[in-house]
């Protein structure tokens, strides 16, 4: 048995819940109240992968922007995985984190992504239509999330460890 | 850049470390700590000891080249301070991590960012409140369009309905009184006649106007039973011979092969299609002939009515099918109720119609009917019960589950039940359905998130999409999420078998 440890980075607009996520994620809670994330936050989970290995999680949840700012390329050094993140009802912030990937690839060499469209508990008032992500899939690993009520967080970030331990 | 005096050197280095109570932690190249100096106490590690502040810094570092200088500003602890961490390399590969305390500036900066973000998400807010309000407003006035023109139909139906029911009663109050004069048996034995016409008349405006009524109240399931087809036959001849003689047309209604006694139907609503048809085609047929054929094909049950009469013109053919309109009016084709109702009684019954016609040469309806399943649903074509549609029931509540897989069981569908989102989910991925069948109303995620999720993996059968809630709103949504149909509880199950059939044949192989 092995334990690894990687570095991922929450990417994505404000608002859109990379907080809430990566709480639900290491602390399974959830909270209501939105507090603006100022610097960085460095959490860890370890998760059990196939075939016994173990997998140290750090994740950094950054502060939200629309675009890479100098100060998030910084913290975005020495991560090997990323995790996007849309809010399913904002179309702009599904532009953006496809844009801050963009961005990103510029500072990483070839990093593990995967896009989490968050706040699946409220689809009935989503922007952003079933065509777009099912079109997306074929870039890159989609998986509509909600912190709220947890749903395919565990996954998204399972099928992280598993690219990152290819 | 210049030296300070040293007075003032002393005084902004004090200053500087008033304001930061720095922290330094001293390692070395395996991060084992080694010294470490600076405000420990106002760090709170004389309680806790470094072990967790130095397990997070080394977290915060992972990937990072501990050879260089670094600066990480507002990195939260874990006791939900903040501070700036420095990465200061020395020499044989040790470092190290100089902790410059940010609470005070992290609170300020957090409530400035947290109110420009915040006054952004408010403006995203409000124009989508006002989009919802604009579509509202639209939508009632939609509806308010709709109530003013299904008022004007009433009144206009009203009117015209007095007028339909007055002529056949002025003429049976006028024959009932040369009856009363008494007469020649000539003359008696037409004045019967024309009172069993009139009465026909009469009866058929009935029916009519009684179904018509019920479509209002909401559609009911089909009676389905064995047709006897050369009685229904024998009937309408009896009821139409004497109309067609009066007027000096040729009458034929012809019997063709009766379906096997397998075959459903119902026979009531048949038989109110085939006496609207002849009656309209002996009302508006001033010579020649009326034809009536009724047969078993051996897959469908079909209808053909056909006469030499006005004919009906390309421009007014789709609008003789609906209900009650005005045009109908102007070309002198009755109350319009008639046509209206055939079609729809042949929609309940999952059957097709058909019309031919050339202005002046005559028209031709025809009419193609499945046999029902025993539940009163119009059955699958042959074909796709042959290729058992394969239907996923996603409803939490097992006996709506289980009445859903009756009727479809009845549709010729084969069924799969999942209680919840995920476990829909986890269906189709195993093998995709036909036809999936949503509640809205799951415990956990909704039915639409299902949906949601289902089409953006790709699926591309049919979704219909069951809720409680009535509104355009919800409708739209279940839509958006990529359902193609929406239905309201309580489910309306001829609709339901309509929706069902449609989406079958979508999924059939062409
Ligand atoms: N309904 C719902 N709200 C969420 C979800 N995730 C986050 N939120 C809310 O969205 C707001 C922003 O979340 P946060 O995690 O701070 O977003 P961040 O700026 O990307 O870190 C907060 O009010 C959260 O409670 C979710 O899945 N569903
Ligand atoms: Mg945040």
């Amino acid at each position: 048995m092995t334990e690894l440890a990687r570095k991922i980075c929450m990417l994505g607009d404000f608002g859109v819940g990379k907080t809430s996520l990566v709480a639900r994620f290491v602390r399974n809670t959830f909270s209501e109240k939105y507090l603006t994330t100022v610097g960085v936050k460095v959490d860890s989970r370890v998760v059990d992968l196939a075939g016994g290995d173990r997998m140290k999680f750090v994740v950094w949840d950054i502060a939200g922007k629309a675009v890479l700012d100098s100060l998030n390329q910084n913290y975005l050094r020495g991560a090997s995985g990323l995790i996007l993140v849309a809010d399913g009802t904002r179309e702009a912030s599904l532009r953006a984190a496809l844009n801050l990937l963009m961005q990103a690839r510029d500072v990483l060499d070839n990093p593990a992504c995967v896009l989490f469209v968050n706040k699946l508990d409220l689809v009935e008032r989503w922007e952003v239509a079933p065509e777009t992500l099912a079109e997306m899939r074929h870039s890159l690993p989609v998986f509509e999330t909600s912190a709220l009520s947890g749903d395919g967080v565990e996954a998204g970030f399972g099928e992280l460890a598993t690219r990152l331990h290819a | 850049m210049s030296e300070f005096p040293q007075a003032v050197e002393n005084y902004l280095s004090q200053a500087l470390r008033d304001r930061a109570h720095p922290l330094l932690l001293s390692f070395d190249a395996q991060w084992q700590l080694t010294e470490v100096s600076g405000a420990a106490g106002y760090h709170g590690l004389e309680q806790g000891g470094p072990a967790e502040l130095v397990q997070q810094l080394q977290d915060l570092f992972l990937g990072l080249p501990l050879d260089q200088t670094q600066d990480l500003p507002f990195v939260e602890l874990s006791d939900g301070r903040h501070a700036h961490v420095h990465l200061v390399p020395d020499a044989n590969d040790t470092f190290h991590l100089l902790l410059l305390d940010a609470s005070e500036e992290h609170e300020r900066t957090q409530s400035q960012q947290q109110l420009g973000n915040q006054a952004v998400l408010a403006g995203l807010e409000k124009s989508r409140t006002l989009a919802r309000l604009r579509q509202i407003k639209s939508e009632l006035e939609q509806q308010r369009a709709r109530l003013e023109e299904a008022n004007a139909l009433k009144n206009a139906l009203f009117a015209t309905l007095s007028h339909e029911f007055r002529t056949p009663l002025t003429s049976i109050f006028g024959y009932l009184h040369l009856l009363e004069r008494g007469g020649g048996e000539g003359g008696r034995a037409q004045a019967l006649q024309a009172l069993r016409r009139n009465a026909s008349h009469l009866f058929a405006l009935a029916e009519n106007l009684l179904e018509y009524g019920r479509s209002e109240a909401g559609e009911t399931l089909l009676d389905a039973a064995e047709l006897p087809l050369a009685t229904l036959v024998d009937d309408l001849d009896a009821m139409f011979r004497p109309l067609a003689a009066e007027k000096g047309l040729a009458l034929v209604i012809e019997a063709g092969e009766a379906p096997p006694a397998t075959a459903l139907f119902d026979q009531i609503k048949i038989r109110q299609v085939a006496i609207n048809l002849l009656s309209n085609a002996l009302r508006y047929t001033p010579k020649g002939y009326v034809r009536g054929q009724l047969g078993w094909d051996g897959a469908l049950l079909r209808l053909e009515v056909s006469d030499t009469g006005l004919g009906i013109d390309a421009a007014s053919r789709a609008r003789v099918f609906k209900a009650f309109n005005r045009g109908a009016q102007h070309g002198g084709r009755g109350a319009g109720l008639g046509l209206s109702i055939v079609k729809r009684l042949v929609e309940r019954m999952g059957g097709e119609i058909e019309l031919d016609s050339a202005p002046g040469l005559g028209s031709t309806f025809r009419i193609a009917l499945p046999a029902l399943g025993a539940t009163g649903l119009p059955a699958l074509p042959q074909e796709q019960r042959r290729r058992g549609l394969d239907a996923l029931i996603v409803d939490d509540d097992p006996d709506v589950a289980a009445l859903l897989e009756v009727l479809l069981g009845d549709l010729g569908a084969t069924t799969r039940v999942a209680s919840t989102a995920a476990a829909a989910l986890a269906e189709v991925g195993q093998r995709a359905p036909d036809l999936v069948l949503v509640d809205v109303e799951l415990p956990g995620l909704s039915g639409n998130a299902a949906v949601f999720q289902l089409r953006s993996q790709g699926y591309k059968g049919g979704i219909v999409t069951v809720s409680a809630n009535a509104t355009e709103e919800a409708r739209r949504a279940a839509l958006a999420a990529g359902a193609d149909h929406y239905l309201t509880k309580p489910l309306d199950f001829a609709q339901f078998a309509r929706v069902v059939q449609s989406l079958g044949e979508r999924a059939a192989p062409p």
